[in-house]
């Protein structure tokens, strides 16, 4: 087979969806400097895409147009500020789908369900920000469980249980996982039986760390997991805009 | 039959085509009516990939999201508005899945849609000689390799799903596709 047939079926498989996923990263990084192999992918592209044709058309949600409209609002309105590229809008996206692929493979591990929440970065406009974060925990995917807000500037947090009630011999624990912290969630803190937390559990962390970072929230035996590792059962939680006028400033 | 109803690609084309260059253009009501005469073009898409309501909306928004960043970048020379849009669609649906393969097989919103299912493509097809000829090559595979094909694209199987469901080994499939898709080029050449 010569370099061009495996390239055309790199370019076919590619098109197709069935390469590796480190394959399929790899080729979207290559098609960018090699034409060849982008012309490749367009002309499989154009030639399986009557296939499309096949495809039943089903209506989205009718809320869905005003939340991608609502969420160009927030990248165009943080490239409008001088000095700003629109990174407080990528990193919001990329904390959202970073919370998506945690809540997704967490369902999946039913035994080790986790209370999931995420912060929600105030953009980084110096003058208006204060440094604080906002998540909103739901239970069910109806009710608000919990808000946490953490103001990044001193390090601080709290949490305010809205209809998460206190369960006897159940603690409630929080959970930080952020890359340089490896593939682990780690253990900030167990919620005492007035459902507080100390809020100085995340001194030790920078800043920086905590921009990246997802929290969780699980369900643990009293104390805390006895495992260090997230034991409970799942709710899941959805990002809210901490608040949406700053958001669209 | 009414005229004006956008029935086959061909009649659309062109009104999609300055939707887009108006999106570029940063035509906000553009991307609100090129909106509405897509979504559920491309919400069936991902969810046909994804099955699964909620996840499939979340990736429909991101993709959304980059049709409008992207829109100066489509080239009505290098294909149709619909293909470029679908392909968004679907890439953006199968880098998803292949980053979190099980996700879409949690628990309560799956949906019922099983893959394998392909009533005779033809009947609600616009007839385009593009689609005259896949369809025509589709069917000059050997046994079972169409269906390999549209279980790739439409249902975004991996390989090693494919391995499964056709109870071969995934080298096998692999052969399989590259002969399949080799046969439908030269097919369509």
């Amino acid at each position: 087979m010569s370099d061009h047939d495996d390239l055309d079926m790199l370019a076919a498989e590619f098109v197709l969806g069935t390469l590796e996923p480190e394959a399929r990263e790899e080729v979207k990084r290559r098609r960018v400097q090699e034409p060849e192999l982008d012309q490749l992918i367009q002309a499989w592209e154009n030639r399986l895409a009557p296939l499309g044709n096949e495809i039943d058309e089903i209506k989205p949600g009718p809320n869905l147009f005003s939340r991608i409209e609502q969420r160009l609002d927030e990248l165009e309105s943080a490239q409008d500020r001088p000095g700003e590229t629109g990174a407080a809008g990528d990193q919001l996206t990329a904390l959202k789908l970073r919370l998506r692929r945690w809540q997704w493979s967490t369902a999946l591990a039913s035994a080790a369900s986790v209370l999931l929440c995420i912060l929600l970065l105030n953009k980084p406009t110096p003058e208006l920000a204060p440094q604080s974060f906002v998540a909103v925990f739901q239970h069910d995917d109806q009710q608000p469980a919990f808000m946490l807000s953490v103001d990044l500037q001193s390090r601080s947090l709290s949490i305010t249980p809205v209809t998460a009630e206190a369960i006897p011999g159940r603690s409630y624990q929080l959970w930080i996982k952020a890359d340089p912290l490896g593939p682990k969630p780690r253990s900030v803190g167990v919620l005492n039986a007035n459902m507080e937390i100390d809020g100085a559990s995340l001194t030790q962390y920078d800043p920086a760390l905590l921009k990246q970072a997802t929290f969780g929230i699980s369900l643990e035996p009293e104390g805390g997991s006895p495992t260090g590792q997230p034991t409970g059962p799942a709710i899941h939680g959805f990002l809210y805009p901490a608040n949406p006028a700053q958001l669209s400033l | 039959m009414e005229p004006d109803l956008p029935m086959r690609e061909s009649d659309r084309s062109p009104s999609l085509t300055e939707l887009l260059e108006r999106c570029a253009g940063n035509d906000r009501r553009a991307f609100a009516e090129l909106y509405a005469a897509t979504s559920a073009k491309l919400y069936g898409t991902v969810l046909r990939i994804l099955k699964n309501e909620r996840w499939s909306e979340e990736v429909l928004q991101e993709a959304y999201i980059k049709v409008w960043q992207k829109a100066d970048s489509f080239d009505a020379g290098k294909a149709s508005p619909i293909t470029w849009l679908v392909t968004l669609a679907r890439n953006t649906a199968i880098d998803q899945l292949r980053r979190e393969p099980t996700a879409a097989n949690d628990g309560d919103e799956v949906i019922d849609l099983l893959p394998g299912h392909f009533p005779d493509g033809e009947q609600k097809l616009a007839q385009s000689r593009e689609q005259e000829q896949l369809l025509h090559c589709l069917k000059q595979l050997e046994d079972g390799r169409a269906d390999l094909v549209r279980l790739a694209y439409l249902d975004g199987l991996s390989r090693i799903e494919l391995a499964e469901r056709f109870e071969q080994p995934v080298n096998t499939i692999k052969t399989w596709l590259h002969r399949a898709l080799k046969q439908l080029k030269g097919c369509m050449s």
